[in-house]
């Protein structure tokens, strides 16, 4: 059965002054999208990719969202999400941001295309997969290396792959390319995973997966097409030993997307500082979804962020005033 | 029998409602040897049938030789989006899709459409510039799978670059009906972008990345 998915950019007026500009259509934006269109804010959505839904797009099923008894596509929960913040009135443009100015009381965002104005922001810009930091990485990402499961895994019928990493997105990911691939390897630095328990025992009763355990990547050698070595040290006999295989996928944790907002809000460890409201140090901007500094990130959480957001957002938004515009300026008070 | 239910083909009513001027979908097609021309001929005749500013005509591969030269198509099934100047005659900017555009791909190939009826473009001044210059033709193959969320903005990219510049051809490819393709320009992942048959461009790179390459490959 073919599917047929429609995400166009919405347009919007660029002169116009924003109750709410949210950063980033992943659960969170979303959430709080459709929470704003319903409170009637004036709400416009910046999104760098061309759909929404953030890193649920590059993820095959999703089992822990209630309400979905049958589990979900990753991308179909994305799509009804923006399918449904678009009914009550969300707008979405697909343009990426440069950079922020967020102190004063009128917002300014510049993206390649211009700079939306707004009494507000979230941000909600979620993270991004780490990469595993070894020589030849960049030179072999999309060669050989892969961040993105349902995106490359068609492209490894019957090929052997190396999935890197040992929590939930690794097993998950490894569960789906054992669909493509003739062999799957889980390489993990430790003996103990991360990932769910029922993932787990998938995976061991997977025929094709192997689990490759105390394995750290010492590095790899691609030069040869059609014999790819990935090379790992034995952390236990600290010897080394090498898989044949012909791609890796790396699922080892990911890294918040804060550097353009880095100086001019609170960030710890690259995530950014909130309150109990989702408010950050700075004055008119709020944050929400894996991008806040917490325990957990899941889908589950990341929409109860967005929705508690902006609500807050909305009380706020009511007693807003331009700050700037209403004090007369200094000049004027002395004389 | 229509491929696109209800739902779907009444958001593309509504997204086609914008168009302004008339735009042709030149499909090729061959009766043999191509596992999607059925699906991607009944895709078409879909959308045609929800919008009278859109029409298609439909050639043979292997029969209607002129045309399938004086468009440059090498695969089957291929769509070139032309806007429609009369009955006779129609405008080739060199946008082109090889492959059925399903899955991610067929909102790449509604804003093709969108793109060539009503000229509405994003691109920032310093890339008009730099096409506004260009001397030496420009190729783009962008090899996508169905199923990439990443890979659509890669092809709206180059088709803007086909649209603005007469020097630039862009095509999207879907990889996974081409295998000999795959091995040829030795795609492992999606998007790529191929320019002039020799430089690269992996992932869905912005605009100012493009446009270095394409210098690079000049």
């Amino acid at each position: 059965m073919l599917d047929f998915n429609l995400n166009l950019s919405d347009n919007a007026d660029a002169s116009e002054l924003y109750d709410l500009i949210i950063i980033g259509g992943g659960p969170a934006g979303l959430t709080a999208g459709l929470y704003a269109a319903r409170y009637k804010l004036k709400t416009l959505m910046l999104e760098k990719s061309f759909i929404s839904g953030g890193q649920l797009t590059s993820t095959e099923w999703v089992e822990n969202y209630p309400g979905f008894p049958e589990r979900v596509l990753g991308q179909k929960l994305a799509q009804d999400m923006e399918k449904q913040a678009r009914h009550f009135g969300l707008r979405i443009i697909t343009e990426m941001v440069k950079s922020v100015e967020l102190t004063g009381s009128v917002k300014k965002i510049h993206t390649d295309y211009g700079t939306w104005q707004s009494k507000t922001v979230l941000i909600c810009t979620g993270s991004s997969s780490r990469k595993l930091g070894i020589d030849d990485e960049d030179l072999y990402t999309g060669r050989g290396i892969s961040y993105c499961a349902t995106c490359d895994g068609p492209l490894y019928p019957d090929k052997v792959v190396a999935v890197i990493g040992g929590g939930n997105s690794a097993f998950e990911e490894a569960i789906f390319l054992s669909k493509y691939a003739s062999k799957v390897y889980i390489v993990h630095r430790s003996e103990s995973f991360r990932a769910d328990k029922i993932l787990q025992d998938r995976v061991v009763a997977n025929d094709k997966i192997e689990l490759v355990t105390n394995a750290e990547i010492d590095h790899i050698d691609f030069a040869d097409d059609e014999h790819r070595k990935l090379y790992l040290i034995d952390r236990k006999t600290n010897e080394m030993f090498k898989l044949d295989i012909d791609g890796i996928f790396v699922f080892i944790g990911n890294i918040p997307n804060t550097s353009i907002f880095d100086g001019q809000i609170e960030l710890e460890k690259g995530y950014i500082v909130t309150d109990r409201t989702h408010k950050t140090n700075q004055e008119g901007v709020w944050a929400a979804g894996d991008v806040q500094a917490k325990a957990l990130r899941q889908v589950a959480t990341a929409v109860g962020d967005g929705a508690c957001a902006a609500f807050w957002i909305n009380k706020y938004v009511d007693e807003w005033q331009d700050i700037e515009s209403l004090s007369p300026a200094k000049g004027t008070l002395d004389a | 029998m229509p491929v696109l239910n209800n739902e779907v083909l009444s958001e593309v009513q509504k997204i086609l409602g914008s168009m302004t001027k008339p735009v042709v979908l030149k499909y090729f097609s061959q009766p043999f040897e191509c596992g999607y021309c059925k699906d991607t001929h009944e895709l078409l005749n879909d959308l045609v049938s929800v919008n009278d500013k859109l029409s298609i005509e439909v050639y043979q591969f292997d029969k209607d030789t002129n045309q399938v030269q004086s468009s440059g198509i090498e695969l089957i099934p291929a769509i070139s989006v032309e806007l429609k100047v009369d009955d006779s005659t129609s405008t080739d900017y060199g946008i082109k899709f090889y492959g059925i555009p399903a899955g991610y791909e067929f909102s790449s190939l509604l804003n093709a459409i969108l793109m060539v009826s009503t000229g509405v473009i994003k691109l920032t001044t310093e890339t008009k510039a730099f096409l506004n210059n260009l001397s030496k033709p420009v190729q783009l193959k962008v090899f996508v799978s169905p199923t990439c969320p990443y890979c659509p903005p890669a092809v709206m990219l180059a088709h803007q670059f086909a649209f603005y510049s007469k020097m630039v051809k862009a095509d999207m490819v879907e990889i996974t009906e081409y295998p000999h393709l795959a091995n040829k320009y030795s795609v492992q992942g999606v998007p790529r972008t191929v320019i002039n048959e020799k430089w690269y461009l992996e992932g869905a790179a912005p605009e100012v990345m493009l446009v270095q390459k394409i210098k690079e490959a000049l």
